[in-house]
């Protein structure tokens, strides 16, 4: 009786398990109450995104170091912009105080339906701001237009353009939520191991492969790849042979023809719905300032192709002649000197007249 | 959905206690084929259609060619073949043909333009194209009733542990037994789950831990040193066969656990002393699918030597484009074929299995060859694998980094040896007494956690 009741609660629990990690909504409402210091709770990012990904914080490696706070931007001028920014997790949570000159500001990442009209009385500007690992991905279509989009014009029909209003703000982005397929959610194996097993109490267990790995085979578990000089972790994809995401993966000609095109479509559709400026910005990977030899140079041919129509605003030129530390040691984004340093730049636009 | 992910375990556990719960051979099946949907599925789901469609046609053709006499039992043996082989060579062999069409014109100076098919090869296309054929076949040959249950038939195709890499199995071993009803056997689930745990074992702690090394020499084969190269060739091998054999293991062991037994794949065939012995013992459901449905057929040896070895030569040449729509597969298999046709002569035995120097000897020389040859298998093209030859017989310095450091590479080489030595002389999976079962499943689960290299790398047999 007793083993079929067990096998019963096993079939429950198991379709249960398999359907919360498909659901987008449960797993993005768990996220939000497991965010804890408590026994079931998880710090998934406290030590950065790569340190706790392989658990290398739980032995004290490549932790986040306390890093200066974000200027709010000190701009007397006119405040008659309006500030789109379609970006990722390299803005998560930025606030509107450090970016000058502007009278409001929207953000929008990927996986989100954001509509927009806008308010022909200022003075418009997007900047779309993008990983270099995901470029490739992103870029390699024009799906960007389905989700930041004229809420009163398709593609098909960019000419008919009416009367701008902006439209309510809407915060993005979602760790571990960005497929939105129910049964068949791509992220199925990620969502259940962070509901199976990541539990704070169950980190001691994570620290010791971490242990094995690092001590033992001077390497980190998982997708995380230590740098040369054992300094830096780095997110795996960045630094394959065959990813798109790399940043030594081989790049055709042909395939920078194709991006160039795509950012060109791209923004002969915001300019058409009423932008003034569109920005394209591509911050570089760690690997490729930190580790650059055998580069495959994705940033500057993207930025240098004469034929593209978006200005830049170039980070990586930047970056790479910088003697300071722009990057965490253990996350894949860059901390608050490396930010500010980009939102300098944003600001020496958005103040220009 | 692979093996050695915690979505396949979760599924695993649920659909085996669901299928023990259910009282009628009938709920089995249903079970089993929407759970086999689910997991073929969870790679693309569209490409149920195309797996949907070959198993109408088969399933028809089948009762057909029961039910016709002589001439009309070819014309539906045919249609079946021609809509198994055809749904391969268009979503397998299509662009390789026209991309070979492209270069043909543009060495003669024409450059021409033709479509290509823009979409990935359905997972596991070959493997269960070849399953199907061999039910029809088979009801051909009148070894094998035409099945009348549409729903029996589509598990036979789609059983979710052969699904994607085999084993290719045969009518007459898997219908009988998705069609009897047998009871909850915790014998078969303790040689199954230990058979599991051994595959992933294979896979996780072996396989994908060489896989760093391999991916680390083909990657640089111009920085690294012949020693590094040799080291990556050798490394390759074993992680070919620990990830093929772990997959055939966890998928004989699953079936296991369900009380159905599938045809055994691997048979230690680095250990063999020729190349046709390797051949008999690496990937048996596949070799003797081409011996069974193809070199018999072709009249095998009984038709002279010369024709032998012409029988000979198609095989491997099938057998390597089976594998993919590359030269590399190409030239792999026909070097088998040739090696095969030159070392073997028909009628000649080999000699008995003693443990002796010469024995020794001709085993080494053997698996040195099969390991030049998967040069080609795993090289991206001809010419990559022709400079990884050669730099091997530079012998040349360079770097002699391998991807992992020195501790991981004897880890590495201690790992293929504990492999071996168990498969050599512990080969049964079956362990009678429960307290051993849970000790071994207790640390067969901690070395896999430990140990293991979680990247979720794909089975490399998924691509064909």
């Amino acid at each position: 009786m007793l083993k079929i009741i067990a096998s019963y609660f096993f079939i429950v629990f198991g379709l249960a398990a398999l359907w919360v990690s498909t659901s987008r909504s449960v797993i993005k409402c768990l996220l939000e109450k497991r965010d804890n210091n408590e026994w079931w709770g998880v710090n998934q990012l406290i030590h950065g995104d790569l340190a706790s990904i392989s658990h290398l914080d739980y032995l004290n490696k490549f932790s986040l170091p306390t890093h200066s706070t974000l200027k709010r931007a000190n701009y007397t001028g006119p405040k008659n912009t309006t500030l789109f920014i379609h970006g990722d997790s390299y803005l998560y949570k930025v606030q509107d105080s450090i970016f000058a000159g502007i009278s409001s500001f929207h953000f929008t990442g990927w996986n989100n339906q954001y509509h927009y009209h806008l308010d022909s009385s200022k003075r418009n500007v997007l900047i779309i701001e993008v990983a270099e690992r995901l470029v490739r991905n992103y870029y390699g279509t024009t799906e960007i237009l389905d989700e930041l989009c004229d809420t009163t014009i398709t593609k098909k029909n960019i000419s008919s353009l009416s009367k701008p209003i902006i439209s309510e703000i809407k915060y993005s982005s979602l760790f571990f939520c960005t497929d939105p397929m129910s049964i068949f959610n791509k992220n199925i194996n990620q969502n259940l191991e962070y509901n199976l097993f990541n539990y704070n109490f169950m980190m001691p267990l994570f620290g010791c492969k971490a242990a094995i790995n690092y001590y033992l085979f001077s390497r980190a578990s998982g997708d995380v790849v230590i740098s040369k000089d054992k300094h830096f972790l780095f997110y795996k994809e960045t630094v394959s042979f065959t990813l798109p995401g790399s940043s030594f993966s081989p790049l055709s000609d042909d395939e920078i023809t194709h991006l160039v095109s795509n950012f060109n479509i791209i923004h002969d559709y915001y300019k058409a719905t009423g932008f003034k400026e569109i920005y394209l910005s591509i911050i570089p990977s760690t690997v490729t300032i930190m580790q650059p030899e055998g580069y495959n140079n994705l940033i500057p041919r993207i930025q240098n192709d004469k034929r593209l129509k978006m200005k830049i605003i170039d980070a990586w030129s930047v970056f790479k002649k910088s003697k300071e530390l722009l990057f965490f040691p253990g996350d894949t984004h860059w901390n608050n000197t490396g930010k500010q340093i980009w939102v300098d730049m944003v600001n020496e636009q958005l103040t220009k007249e | 959905m692979t093996f050695n992910s915690l979505q396949f375990l979760v599924f695993f556990m649920v659909v085996t206690l669901w299928f023990f719960r259910l009282k009628s051979q009938k709920g089995r099946v249903w079970l089993l084929l929407i759970a086999s949907c689910y997991f073929y599925m969870s790679f693309i789901p569209e490409y149920i259609l195309i797996l949907g469609g070959t198993i109408i046609v088969d399933y028809f053709a089948g009762l057909l060619i029961e039910k016709n006499e002589a001439g009309k039992r070819k014309f539906w043996l045919v249609i079946s073949l021609i809509a198994n082989i055809g749904t391969l060579a268009v979503f397998k062999y299509y662009n390789f043909f026209i991309d070979n069409i492209h270069t043909g014109f543009l060495f003669f100076g024409k450059p021409l333009s033709l479509p290509l098919l823009k979409m990935a090869l359905p997972i596991g296309l070959s493997f269960h194209t070849f399953q199907a054929m061999s039910y029809t076949i088979e009801v051909y040959r009148k070894k094998q009733a035409a099945e009348r249950n549409f729903v029996v038939y589509a598990l036979y195709v789609m059983f979710y542990p052969q699904l994607v890499a085999g084993p290719i199995e045969r009518p007459q071993n898997v219908l009988p037994q998705l069609k009897e009803f047998r009871p909850y056997n915790w014998d078969n689930v303790k040689e199954g789950m230990a058979r599991m745990l051994w595959g992933f074992f294979k896979k996780v702690v072996i396989a994908d831990r060489l896989a760093m090394v391999v991916e680390r020499t083909y990657g640089h084969t111009h920085e690294s040193s012949s020693l590094a190269l040799f080291t990556g060739a050798v490394f390759y091998s074993f992680q070919i066969y620990c990830d093929f054999s772990g997959y055939s293991d966890i998928a004989i062991g699953a079936a296991k656990v369900m009380n159905i037994r599938l045809m055994e794949n691997f048979n230690m065939p680095y250990l063999s002393r020729s190349i046709s012995e390797f051949w008999s013992r690496w990937h048996i459901s596949l070799s003797s699918w081409f011996r069974d449905y193809l070199y018999i057929p072709l009249g095998g040896n009984r038709k002279g030597e010369w024709r032998r070895k012409l029988n000979v030569f198609i095989v491997f040449l099938l057998s390597g484009l089976w594998h993919g729509a590359n030269w590399t597969f190409v030239a792999w298999g026909l070097l088998h074929g040739l090696l095969v046709i030159i070392l073997t002569r028909k009628g000649k035995q080999q000699p008995d299995s003693k443990a002796n120097l010469a024995t020794a000897a001709r085993i080494v020389v053997n698996f040195l060859l099969v390991t030049f040859l998967w040069i080609f298998f795993r090289s991206e093209n001809i010419g990559a694998a022709w400079v990884y030859i050669k730099e091997i017989f530079a012998f040349r310095g360079g770097s002699n980094y391998v991807g992992v450091n020195r501790a991981e590479l004897i880890f590495s080489v201690l790992v293929i040896a504990i492999m071996m030595y168990r498969e050599k002389f512990l080969p049964v999976h079956f362990i009678s007494k429960n307290s051993l079962f849970y000790l071994f499943t207790f640390c067969m689960v901690l070395i896999c956690y430990f140990f293991g290299v979680f990247a979720e790398n794909q089975f490399i047999y998924f691509q064909f």
